[in-house]
């Protein structure tokens, strides 16, 4: 037997509309927690991207005296080319470190102002097998090798920040999944009513032979909708932080963090990820509330 | 056209509702199911719907053993036994064609059809005049007509009531019995749960009385009681009727003999 697309339709449109304060705190529920879950796996993208950003170009950095010799800098590089962690290397002159001092340093104009191509210490950049290794690296060259100033690994203040962010990221989730079985019983609890208010037209429904699917399907498509309408707030929500975000990056130019701006596919995934979790969060809602208040 | 082998059935810690029923009803019966309140009638009537499963024993409908019906089967078989009762069950929020279109729109049916149906048996009911009315603006005799038509709007095999006269005054059940009969007439099996004497005595059809879930009397062209005069079910059948006004056959006419006899007796007093 064919169900009619528009029975259904017709059928669910009411139930929603009838039941519209319920179905409306299910569906903002929905969207709330679906926006943390966005926000929370876009946060995690973001920053794991930054991360490898940072680490995979530079894992220890080797600064020079501004005034060393060729000769102590041609000794440095033959100690890095013998060291084993170092996979590759990249020097910076005076010329490339000063305009490398002054992008980085883009929001102190007086720090550069005292600078000069001549005064600025060149650098080498060197990438590591494994930047775990990086403070151990960095300490055989900070022994007092002749000509450097200083070695430095940036991934101590790296592990401090993906800390940070896990923590934060697991604060949203769980906040996230607490909301979303709030909006699971919400749209149960919609769903047990529409059944109550129509419980007279269920009644006739089994009477005169309707089958099981024909009388539950209305009531799940109810469930099923608000799920999908609280997922399409989220969306949206999801979509505008991130468009804000990544605004605010390009417009105040703050390059360090260039790579926290996501490609779309990553977007798409996560939003497609949101949508389905709140279709989920639908018809396990409705499949509940059939299963146990309509009793067919 | 329905068969009971055995059939027993209790409820949790209760006596048996139904104790030990064989019987068997023929395509195009008109059968009354009398007996006190708790005597096991509704439970009967539970049964042929499958709202619930035997104990022990089987049930044939048409002959199949619902018993055996898988849970999604169950509808189809609903779709072959219409259903009346006491209350009309009607939707309030729809109008009289609706309430009748609804049965056929959840089962499906295309909508030519139903529009046709529907017409149909409203004529059949006496209500095609009534079709836009709402259930409130009815009378009760008129609603319970509604809920026939709702019943037989499917052609089913059989029409299951259920006190379909319990709510009405005797004038207007007449009415209803007499759409009943003509129901009956169309070879549709009418199996009817009723307390009401006046009309099982009037239609004089197969009486079958149980008594605490037992099977006590089946009895073609039947009266209430199986002896006016005995107290089996400690009051007299003509007192506990209160249907004395509705002595009259299903034409309309009043009945004559025994009938008569009692109504002559109440005159006396």
């Amino acid at each position: 037997m064919a169900v009619s697309l528009e029975y259904v339709a017709k059928e669910t449109a009411t139930n929603l509309w009838r039941n519209r304060m319920m179905a409306l705190a299910a569906v903002l529920t929905v969207a709330v927690s679906l926006s943390l879950v966005g926000t929370a796996l876009l946060l995690r993208q973001a920053v794991s991207r930054q991360i490898g950003q940072w680490s995979n170009n530079v894992s220890l950095q080797v600064f020079m005296n501004a005034d060393a010799t060729s000769q102590q800098l041609a000794n440095v590089r033959s100690m890095i080319a013998q060291t084993p962690q170092i996979t590759h290397v990249s020097y910076l002159d005076h010329e490339q470190s000063y305009a490398q001092a002054k992008q980085v340093l883009a929001s102190e104009p007086t720090a550069i102002q005292a600078l000069t191509p001549a005064t600025t210490p060149t650098v080498f950049r060197a990438q590591l097998k494994n930047p775990a290794d990086a403070a151990t690296v960095a300490d055989t060259f900070n022994s007092g090798v002749p000509g450097v100033y200083q070695a430095t690994s940036p991934s101590q203040s790296i592990h401090v920040m993906q800390k940070l962010t896990n923590v934060l990221q697991v604060i949203l989730l769980v906040i996230a999944i607490v909301l979303l079985v709030s909006s699971l019983v919400l749209i149960l609890n919609a769903i047990r009513m529409a059944i109550f208010a129509r419980r007279r037209e269920v009644g006739v429904m089994k009477l005169v032979g309707a089958t099981n699917w024909f009388i539950r399907i209305p009531f799940m498509l109810e469930g099923l909708v608000q799920g999908l309408l609280g997922a399409v707030v989220a969306v949206v929500v999801v979509l505008l932080s991130n468009l804000g975000v990544s605004y605010l990056i390009r417009h105040y130019q703050v390059s360090v963090l260039g790579s926290a701006v996501l490609p779309v596919h990553d977007l798409v995934m996560t939003e497609i990820v949101v949508v389905l979790i709140g279709l989920v969060v639908g018809v396990a809602g409705s499949s509940v509330a059939v299963r146990r208040f309509l009793d067919v | 056209m329905i068969r009971f082998d055995n059939v027993t059935k209790s409820y949790k810690g209760l006596a048996p509702a139904l104790y030990d029923i064989s019987l068997e009803i023929q395509k195009g019966e008109f059968v009354f199911l009398v007996g006190s309140s708790g005597s096991g009638k509704t439970t009967f009537l539970k049964l042929l719907l499958r709202e619930a499963v035997p104990d022990s024993g089987s049930i044939l409908v048409a002959g199949r053993d619902i018993g055996e019906l898988s849970h999604w089967r169950v509808p189809y078989l609903r779709r072959n036994l219409g259903c009346v009762f006491q209350d009309f069950r009607l939707l309030p929020n729809k109008t009289v064609t609706e309430n009748v279109a609804f049965a056929l729109e959840v089962i499906g049916r295309p909508k030519s059809v139903i529009s046709s149906q529907v017409s149909q048996v409203l004529e059949l009911v006496g209500l095609g005049q009534k079709g836009d009315r709402m259930p409130h603006e009815l009378s009760g005799g008129e609603q319970q007509r509604v809920a026939v038509a709702r019943a037989f709007v499917n052609r089913p095999l059989v029409l299951l009531a259920d006190e379909p006269t319990g709510n009405l005054d005797p004038s207007t059940s007449q009415g209803i019995m007499k759409l009943l009969d003509r129901i009956n007439r169309t070879g549709t099996t009418v199996v009817m749960a009723t307390h009401d004497v006046g009309i099982v005595d009037t239609m004089r059809r197969r009486v079958i009385e149980l008594d605490r879930g037992r099977l006590v009397r089946d009895q073609a062209r039947g009266v209430y009681g199986a002896d006016m005069n005995s107290t089996t079910r400690g009051v007299p059948a003509v007192v506990m009727g209160g249907g004395n006004d509705l002595l009259y056959d299903v034409d309309g006419d009043p009945v004559t003999g025994r009938v008569a006899a009692v109504r002559a007796r109440r005159g006396q007093r």
